[in-house]
């Protein structure tokens, strides 16, 4: 942690798997024009990249706008420079969460969080398990107007409440674990 | 060899060499190796003072051999070899020892660079040690210069070498030189007019006494070397003689074929034979021919159908039904019922529905029959020899029509009351009316064809004693087969083809209830419709085969089947039932998939049988021969008998025929008897295919299904026999004709032939190749713009108003398709403008270069709109202003003044997907103004895509012709990027224009002049130098294989006959050591890459 911090923000993302095409974006911002969820975005995916090259790191990491980002790839597609924006969203918000960085404004990070907990469990998703998960650490009441959906879900048996474990939990356990170590992440 | 002794020299190329590597440990270094005298380190070894030390050194140490350590030999090897030179040795014994790009520039740490210097110095001492004594020869050069591209660059470059008192030969690929400059409205940033700035130029060319403009041509091939090229110019047929042709235009005003006129983007249209552009040059008529049309090669009969759909489509029905009776008379007819093979052909199917051709021919038979025909004129009868023509069907009278045509006196003999054969009698009124054979068989006589009806000729050596020369026998197949069923010989069984006789003839017949026709073909269906007419009710058809089997034309079935008669197919009759001597049914047995029936009956009052038809040989006379299946036995493709002078053709050789075989067998028929007469030769020629045209461009073509026939509605047809198909009016089809793609574009109607009073045009000459010798090849071959339909997101093609740079170019240009109206596809003035950069350029996904033209021609865009539409709002959306030029950065103020709408950001897409009422009927770009960080959608009526610049799409053929490389960017290869960028890597071989890269008219014009300057200057030098570094054969050791012969890339290797070895010419040869590699004897050597020097200079390498 010590270490990073001392690196410019800019070098640090570029360092970042997915942060490679930072250097390369002449600022046209094909990306924002692609973007479908630009409007709710706190600075404009073109403008996060221009911060992240001002070396404006509190600002970029604290902020909401790239968890904003639907992964659609419309900007990855339209890029001129192959910058691959997407990418370069995903891997500030693992930045964020590495440095330990709380965005406001969104609940993302813990519906990412939710997600990672059910593989890391059960070595697949539960749908169920996700969903109590995310509104347990948000707004539990706000579950209640899904609840028709999810009855509909239940009912159809595409939401099983018991969650199935994979084969070879085990061997996945490995891998996270390996990866955990290579991206020093906890 | 005298004792060898070798000066090396370290170069410290400022800090560029010295910064990374330690050129005094490397000159110590040098100094200790064997044979070196001396070794010294300089600042700048290139410069005067540098070379002097070599000089003095070579006098005063008596040096033989000098080694320099420097830059690479590209850059500065000539000017050492000149320096030793000058000092008295012999240039070839110097080698240069690159530590600087393959050194310095390439490595970081000192230590390791200094000793890499170390053993390249010393791979260049070990081998200059074996270099020999080699004579660079001298050729003379050849002052003719040919210049590729006639764009702005190629007219530039001619008319520099033209002024110089030389000769070019400027070669273009399109009918007029003007490249895309001709086709821009104004020139940024003077905003002059192209057109007026350019065509003084263009005329001086066309007018120049040096320049031989070869336009329409392309550069096919190109052998030798510097100073002394060949090239092979296919000259591509223009059908017009450009030295009779006057630029009249007469010709493009008569041509009835329309198609996209490139020169205008598309944007209008242009005939086949057209003139480039209101200031071509040369202002000369082209046709634009690109084959035959599969419509016209389908034809069995040869018809013109392109000609005449062209025709129709622009109302010249007359003419269009000319060129129907250039080849058959019967155009009523054959346009009733021909099965129309040319529509199956019709390229217009792979886009929807081909076009019906066979109806376009019958409306302009109908037409003149409406309006009324001028009698047709007796022709000039101009040969002595008669004709005998028996039978007045199709075929007959088509052989009768050609031979009259031809100036033969013919008579037709007809044994039935009225000519036309099974025209007549065979095919009932209701598909074809008897009053349309009348005409086209009074059209026939009024030529002047004698027709005799009621005389049937059975004695062919009468004929001949009665002074006809030559006979053609077309009297059909008018028997017909037999059932070979029980019961068949009731007189309730009708011959289907005394049926259809008897009606034509308008006998009435009565027909019971309920009628079985026995066979497949289209008599079979019209029998059966004719009894439909006649009163019954229930009709069958029994067929023995399947329903996809069946040889009655699809068509005809779908009538029958409307007006209710039924088909029973696999389906045999086995007999007929007849009780109390009437009939009662057909017995029948089905067999479907392998699975028979059991025996069925159809019941039936009458049966027709319609099995076929077959040759009654006693109606034809005895010395005849005929096949095993009964008809006439004929050559193949004379259609001559067994009788010499006696020719047949039609039904009566092959059995049951369409109309349009049997008119086509005539045709065949004539041209034998006219070749028989003539005493020419009876098959040369006659295999000939027309060459069908192979790509028709059908990218922008907009779906358009056929035009709906009105027909007879079928509650009206059952008591009468009056015609099913009712025909098109005009305008239907002139409607439907211009559907046609108009394959082979030009369709050879001949209308430009007669109205060209000059008699400039030619329909039947070839391409041309012309060979002419040059000491230089300028290439200017110029751009293409990028094309941005791959770019989906910006809708080009699929958005009306979407435009490319070119297309606005046109649009905005006063001779330009609206003659400089800027307006939108439905008329309307464009309220507001948005021009998009960088389409296509610095885009990874397309080109990374940047155009440099587009900034500036997008800001003259906008003037132009700001200039004719003051009101509209104009929007440049830019990702940087690149500004760089003579008045450039000016111009961009200026139109900032103009109160053009500046938005730093890209355009992402267009859309057309209204969210406000202000978006609505607009297209909507998508964009990000980056300078407030806003996403944002603007409105407007049309936008203008700034494309890339590519190179052209001859670039690939004439790089390959030339043997000169590309960049990776597909722009050809300069020499050096700064110091030779005209230059190509093949001397004698010059670049200039766009095709180097992209660039402005100013750029270009200055390239082109410097390429022009260094082909003079080869010229007035009147020699150039050969390297002596070739190859060489040892006589002794050539066994005489040839393979070098055909590997050499610069044909510089013959094989001398007499001696039986090859010899090289050192003057062809680059030394660039094929064959060297390939001799398997060791024949060859490389001078100054002899096996010795290369061996000491890796071993130097590794010492």
């Amino acid at each position: 942690m010590e270490k990073t911090q001392t690196m410019s923000f800019l070098k640090e993302v570029s360092q970042v798997p997915g942060g490679e095409g930072v250097n390369l974006c002449i600022q046209c911002g094909t990306c924002t024009a692609s973007c479908p969820s630009a409007k709710i975005w706190e600075y404009t995916p073109s403008e996060v990249i221009a911060m992240v090259r001002a070396d404006m790191r509190d600002a970029v990491l604290s902020s909401s706008s790239m968890w904003c980002c639907l992964s659609c790839y419309s900007c990855t597609v339209r890029c001129p420079r192959d910058v691959e924006p997407t990418s370069l969203f995903h891997a500030l918000e693992s930045l964020a969460i590495k440095h330990g960085y709380k965005p406001k404004n969104t609940t993302t990070p813990v519906m990412y969080n939710s997600f990672v907990k059910s593989i890391k469990k059960n070595g697949r998703v539960s749908e169920f398990q996700m969903m109590m998960g995310y509104y347990l650490s948000t707004n539990p009441f706000s579950a209640l107007g899904m609840m028709s959906v999810a009855w509909k879900l239940l009912s159809h048996g595409r939401m099983p409440l018991s969650a199935r474990k994979i084969k070879g939990k085990k061997d996945l356990d490995k891998i996270v674990k390996k990866l955990n170590e290579v991206r020093g992440a906890q | 060899m005298d004792e060898v002794r070798i000066g090396v020299y370290i170069c410290d190329c400022g800090t560029n060499i010295a910064a990374t590597v330690d050129t005094k440990k490397v000159t110590e270094f040098a100094q200790g190796l064997d044979s070196v005298v001396v070794a010294r380190n300089y600042k700048y070894m290139c410069s005067d003072p540098g070379q002097n030390l070599i000089k003095d050194d070579i006098k005063e140490k008596k040096l033989n051999r000098v080694v320099v350590a420097a830059c690479s030999p590209r850059m500065h090897e000539p000017t050492f070899r000149r320096a030793v030179q000058d000092a008295g040795i012999n240039k070839y014994y110097f080698q240069m020892a690159n530590i600087r790009e393959q050194c310095s520039w390439v490595h970081e740490n000192k230590e390791m660079a200094t000793e890499k210097a170390k053993a390249l110095v010393e791979a260049a001492v070990r081998r200059v040690a074996y270099h020999e004594s080699l004579q660079t020869r001298e050729v003379p050069v050849n002052p003719n210069v040919l210049v590729v591209g006639g764009g702005i660059a190629g007219i530039q470059a001619a008319l520099e070498i033209a002024d110089g008192g030389k000769k070019v030969y400027l070669v273009e690929k399109d009918p007029s030189i003007g490249g895309h400059m001709a086709m821009f409205d104004k020139t940024f940033p003077t905003l002059d007019c192209a057109a007026c700035i350019l065509t003084p130029k263009m005329t001086t060319v066309g007018q120049h006494p040096n320049i031989d403009l070869l336009s329409y041509s392309e550069v096919e091939e190109v052998s030798g070397f510097v100073g002394n090229f060949k090239a092979k110019i296919k000259r591509k047929a223009r059908y017009v003689d450009e030295t009779k042709c006057t630029g009249c235009g007469e010709c493009t005003k008569v041509c009835p074929v329309h198609v996209d006129n490139e020169f205008d983007m598309g944007l209008s249209q242009r005939s086949a034979a057209y003139i480039q552009s209101a200031y071509a040059v040369p202002n000369k008529a082209v046709i634009d021919k690109k084959g035959v049309s599969p419509c016209r090669v389908a034809c069995p009969a040869g018809v013109n159908a392109h000609a005449y759909i062209a025709l129709i489509s622009q109302g010249k029905f007359k003419e269009a039904l000319e060129v129907v009776r250039k080849s058959i008379p019967l155009a009523g007819v054959v346009g009733r019922v021909c099965y129309h093979p040319c529509e199956t052909e019709c390229e217009r199917a792979t886009v929807d529905e081909g076009l019906m051709i066979r109806d376009l021919k019958r409306f302009v038979a109908d037409y003149e029959m409406k309006i009324g025909r001028e009698k047709a004129g007796p022709v000039e009868i101009t040969k002595d020899d008669r004709v005998a023509v028996i039978g007045s069907g199709p075929a007959g009278l088509a052989c009768a029509f050609d031979l009259i045509k031809n100036g033969y006196r013919v008579t037709v003999f007809e044994k039935a009351e009225k000519a036309g054969g099974l025209m007549r009698y065979g095919i009932p009124n209701f598909k074809l009316p008897e009053n349309i054979v009348d005409n086209e068989i009074e059209c026939i006589q009024e030529m002047g064809v004698e027709i005799k009806t009621g005389s049937e000729i059975n004695d062919i050596p009468d004929l001949f004693n009665k002074g006809y020369k030559a006979v053609f026998l077309a009297t059909g197949a008018g028997k017909n087969k037999e059932l070979g069923i029980p019961g068949e010989e009731n007189d309730n069984v009708f011959p289907a083809l005394d049926f259809l006789k008897k009606i034509n003839s308008g006998e009435k017949i009565a027909v019971g209830n309920k009628v079985v026709i026995i066979g497949g073909g289209n008599i079979a269906v019209e029998a059966a419709r004719v009894a439909w007419r006649l009163g019954a009710n229930d009709v069958t058809i029994v067929y023995k085969k399947s329903e996809a089997e069946i040889p009655a034309s699809d068509s005809e079935v779908e009538e029958a089947e409307q007006e209710g008669i039924k088909f029973k197919y696999d389906t045999t009759a086995d007999e007929i039932v007849v009780r109390d001597g009437k009939v009662t049914g057909v017995k029948c047995v089905s067999e479907a998939k392998g699975q028979k029936s059991d025996q069925f009956v159809i019941d039936a009052d009458n049966v027709i049988n319609a099995v076929g038809q077959a040759v009654e040989k006693t109606e034809l006379s005895k010395e005849l021969a005929f096949t095993d299946l009964g008809y006439l036995e004929v050559d193949p493709v004379t259609l001559e008998t067994n009788v010499s002078g006696v020719f047949a053709g039609g039904e009566v050789v092959a059995g049951q025929l369409d109309v349009i075989a049997s008119v086509a067998a005539g045709k065949a028929g004539a041209e034998s008897i006219d070749r028989y007469l003539s005493g020419n030769d009876m098959r040369e020629g006659r295999f000939e295919q027309m060459p069908r045209v192979t790509k028709v461009n059908k990218d922008k073509v907009k779906t358009k299904t056929r035009v709906v026939m009105s027909k007879l509605e079928t509650s009206k047809r059952n008591d009468n026999f009056d015609e099913v198909e009712l025909g098109f009016d005009e305008s239907l089809a002139i409607e439907e004709a211009k559907r046609c793609l108009n394959c082979a574009v030009c369709s050879e109607c001949m209308l430009c032939v007669k109205a060209c009073e000059a008699e400039a045009i030619v329909h039947d000459v070839k391409e041309q190749t012309l060979e002419v010798e040059v000491g230089s090849i300028i290439v200017a071959t110029g751009m293409k713009q990028f094309d941005p339909e791959v770019m989906y997101t910006y809708g080009y093609n699929r958005f009306d108003d979407v435009l490319t740079g070119l297309e606005f170019e046109r649009l905005s240009n006063a001779s330009g398709p609206t003659d400089g109206v800027v307006v939108k596809k439905n008329g309307e003035k464009p309220k507001s403008v948005a021009i998009l950069h960088c389409v296509g350029s610095r885009d990874e996904n397309y080109h990374k270069y940047c155009s440099r033209v587009c900034c500036m021609y997008s800001l003259k865009y906008a003037h132009l709109l700001k200039e004719k539409l003051p009101e509209a709002d104009v929007y440049q959306l830019y990702i940087d202003m690149r500004c760089a030029g003579s008045g450039y950065e000016e111009f961009y103020l200026r139109l900032q003044e103009e109160g053009v709408n500046f938005i730093r950001g890209r355009g992402a897409e267009i859309t057309n997907t209204a969210e406000t009422p202000e978006e609505k009927d607009k297209l909507i770009v998508h964009c990000e103004d980056t300078l407030i960080r806003k996403k944002r959608r603007l409105p407007v009526d049309m936008v203008i895509l700034s494309c890339a610049l590519e190179p052209s799409d001859g670039a690939e053929q004439i790089g390959r012709v030339l043997s000169i490389s590309k960049k990776a960017d597909g722009f050809f290869l300069e020499k050096h990027p700064k110091l030779d960028p005209v230059s190509t890597m093949t001397d004698g071989i010059f670049i200039a224009g766009c095709c180097q890269g992209p660039k402005d008219i100013p750029d270009t014009v200055a390239q082109a002049s410097a390429a022009a300057a260094r082909a003079l200057a080869m010229i007035s030098n009147n020699k150039v130098e050969i390297d002596g570094a070739t190859s060489e054969i040892i006589e002794e050791l050539c066994s005489g294989c040839r393979i070098c012969n055909n590997l050499c890339p610069y044909s510089a290797i013959t094989f001398n006959e007499t001696k039986k070895v090859s010899e090289i010419n050192p003057v062809l040869c680059k030394g660039c050591g094929v064959c060297v590699s390939a001799c398997p004897s060791d024949a060859i050597t490389g001078n100054h890459f002899t096996n010795k020097q290369i061996m000491a200079e890796i071993e130097g390498v590794l010492a």
